[in-house]
């Protein structure tokens, strides 16, 4: 307990310097715009601002990049209640109802109760990290080569087992990721390998240039296809203080949202998504009347946002304590800290406590600065929902191009970000999701040296990853959910949730 | 999950066989650029083995893929139109040849920096749109340029190339590259203004003439 505060005291010590809190203000305040603005997506957007966080520290830059991920969850609901079009994929759900409650002129009430809620289940969610985070690391620090490639291999696992769609498609697209990892020189014998004797692939692929690509650029054309159309909300946006009878309604969504999220969110894989899902499906099953959920009830918006902010939230802890990351805003994070000089880790808590402790701290500081932000200022984000994407999508491109030229001042980067873009383009098409392809990329050298390492040691038998007990257990755990994922009758039930 | 996803529903069963088709020829291409290499044993893994794998794997995926394709009848590869995702390609490579002198064998672009580069990415990039208005992203363009000079060339001091060589070279002496990057930007910022008066007047008297 004295450590968890002291670790704490350290944290806000960090966090709340002058310059950490301006960053993290600064994070927050883009998030919330990209949340807002349908169309970009917190992933394109950090993917662009890596370039910019060179010149950052790494605690600042970390802090900034976490505050747009959950800033865009905040964001995402306000655009989903005042136009009914989800700003973000896990804001889908908020729609439902809370468009319905914005037609009826309760819109603020809606929008408090989100912002309220998300508060609420991003400080619980703070405290779990903070007392997760010490524990899980110390188990971590245990892990030897053999251990941590099967530790990354259910990773993976689950993030094809809790993503929606086909299991083998994201399968297929994390096997590209690694074998693009693989491009360039290798480390331990030096051949040069698939670089068509090209000088810029030498180094391999920069992540910066493939996430921009298959992510900013491949959207932008994935966006452009689609025809757009909002309507705003004409009625006014109403007080925004809730009633007693709606607060009396939400507080207990609100609980069991924060309680459902935090959990999701810790799963190796992209839990987060999962769960405004999920409490949207419990909250209506333990309604006493259940009809009234998409008719605009407030235990609808309540319980999933918080359950959603909790996921954000703690899918930062199998990132930090294990090195592991759950999706793509958290590959980008891994992306971000190595180009910092920093390998996510165990390693990272007792190497960098100023990092670790100033970064968990740096989100509670952001939640409170997230209330303020988009409570008082909501007028102002509706103003900015009039800017239609035809204007929008030529400043992204040439920011991405800006961007990506200033990170080695090599016109073949931004090429580069053209040629992925399309290829992300064209397996959007396939019907393949591109976010697989680069927890793949990112995980790839690490499961290489881990691999060689953990044969090396056992003179080169491959029983070593089943005769190693946490390793087993670790495989086995993966073995067992992707079967599960297979099989016709659980997967009815898992494609039905994501129906729901 | 996406609301947006249910609409390319249908194009996704034939679109499988395409996929499959891709994988193939990705795992065809890495075994073809990995064949010198040495895979080595287990023990002792070579830079070979861990790229075969991969690519045996992904193929299989495709192999996969292509026969379940076959299996469900699937629906035709939805011809998507590819006008908007070209000119965003070409916008980009417009930007990466002007900013910068770029050799590509003999031919070398004359560099033109920031001041160009953006403003013809911009006007390139917008016309993908379906709904693209010139006027428009002129305006943006006359706007945005300004501000990416300032934000990235003189706030954050970004070593990239603000105005076209020839321009530099006939610079007088004792000119501070800075103050002639804030004066530009200053000109591009009243020209855009200009420009956004301009078309809204037409607008309104356009408007006029109608009624």
């Amino acid at each position: 307990m004295e450590t968890f505060l002291s670790n704490l005291s350290l944290g806000f010590s960090v966090a709340l310097g002058l310059q950490n809190l301006g960053l993290a203000f600064l994070g927050c305040l883009v998030g919330t715009l990209i949340g807002v603005l349908p169309g970009v997506g917190p992933v394109a957007t950090i993917a662009m601002l890596l370039p910019i966080t060179f010149s950052l520290d790494p605690t600042g830059s970390l802090i900034m990049l976490a505050g747009i991920y959950y800033g865009a969850q905040y964001g995402g609901s306000t655009t989903a209640i005042l136009v009914n079009i989800p700003g973000e994929a896990t804001s889908v759900v908020t729609a439902i109802d809370g468009h319905e409650m914005a037609k009826r002129g309760r819109a603020g009430a809606a929008l408090a109760v989100a912002a309220l809620g998300s508060f609420f289940a991003g400080s619980v969610a703070t405290l779990v990290i903070a007392a997760l985070g010490a524990p899980l690391t110390k188990v971590a620090l245990m892990f030897g080569a053999t251990e941590y490639f099967s530790l990354m291999v259910m990773g993976l696992v689950l993030a094809v087992v809790l993503a929606g769609g086909s299991v083998l498609k994201a399968v297929a697209m994390i096997l590209v990721g690694i074998l693009l990892s693989t491009v360039g020189t290798d480390l331990e014998t030096g051949d040069e390998r698939m670089t068509f004797g090209l000088f810029f692939l030498s180094d391999g692929i920069d992540f910066a240039v493939l996430a921009m690509g298959i992510f900013g650029v491949a959207e932008i054309m994935r966006n452009l296809a689609q025809p757009e159309s909002r309507d705003v909300v004409r009625k006014p946006i109403g007080r925004l203080l809730p009633s007693r009878e709606e607060l009396r309604q939400s507080w207990a969504p609100v609980l069991r949202g924060t309680v459902l999220g935090s959990i999701l969110g810790i799963l190796p894989g992209n839990g987060a998504v999962l769960a405004p899902f999920a409490s949207y499906a419990m909250e209506k099953k333990l309604a006493k009347d259940p009809t009234r959920f998409g008719k605009g009830a407030i235990e609808g918006v309540a319980g999933p946002e918080s359950a959603n902010n909790a996921g954000a939230q703690t899918s930062f802890i199998p990132l930090l304590t294990l090195g592991i990351p759950g999706n793509a805003v958290m590959a980008l994070m891994v992306g971000a800290m190595t180009i910092q000089g920093i390998i996510p880790g165990p390693q990272v808590m007792t190497g960098n406590p100023n990092l670790f402790w100033g970064m968990i701290a740096s989100m509670w500081v952001g939640n409170l600065m997230l209330l303020v932000i988009n409570l008082p200022m909501v007028g102002l984000w509706v103003r900015l929902l009039k800017v239609p994407y035809r204007l929008m999508f030529p400043a992204i491109l040439a920011f991405c191009c800006i961007g990506i030229y200033s990170i080695n001042s090599l016109p073949t980067d931004v090429m580069f970000i053209g040629l992925f873009g399309f290829v992300g383009y064209f397996l959007i098409k396939c019907g393949f999701e591109p976010a697989p392809l680069l927890l793949g990329f990112v995980l790839g050298k690490l499961m290489e040296e881990n691999m060689r390492r953990a044969l090396i040691l056992s003179r080169g038998s491959l029983s070593t990853f089943i005769t190693e007990p946490i390793s087993a257990g670790l495989l086995l755990v993966s073995v067992v959910l992707l079967a599960a994922a297979i099989i016709p009758n659980i997967r009815k039930g898992r494609d039905q949730m994501f129906v729901e | 999950m996406n609301p947006y996803d249910q609409r390319t529903e249908t194009s996704r069963k034939g679109a499988q066989g395409a996929g499959g088709v891709a994988l193939i020829s990705i795992a065809a291409l890495a075994l073809w650029l990995t064949r010198d290499l040495d895979p080595g044993t287990l023990s002792a893994m070579g830079s070979g083995m861990l790229p075969r794998i991969l690519a045996w794997a992904v193929g299989l995926c495709g192999v996969s893929l292509v026969i379940s394709a076959f299996l469900h009848s699937g629906e035709r590869l939805e011809r998507g139109n590819l006008r908007g995702p070209l000119l965003i390609i070409l916008a980009i490579f417009a930007f990466s040849a002007t900013i910068r002198p770029l050799t590509i064998g003999s031919v070398t672009t004359p560099g033109l920096g920031l001041i160009v580069a953006v403003p013809v990415a911009i006007i390139i990039g917008g016309m993908a749109s379906a709904e693209a208005r010139i006027h428009e992203l002129v305006m943006l363009s006359l706007g945005l340029t300004p501000c990416c000079m300032l934000v990235f060339c003189d706030m954050l001091n970004l070593p990239i190339p603000v105005f076209p060589q020839a321009v530099i070279e006939t610079m007088p002496n004792g000119w501070g590259a800075k103050s002639m990057l804030r004066i530009s930007a200053l000109i591009m910022i009243v020209a855009a203004v200009m420009v956004f008066y301009a078309s809204r007047k037409r607008a309104v008297t356009h408007r006029g003439e109608r009624e």
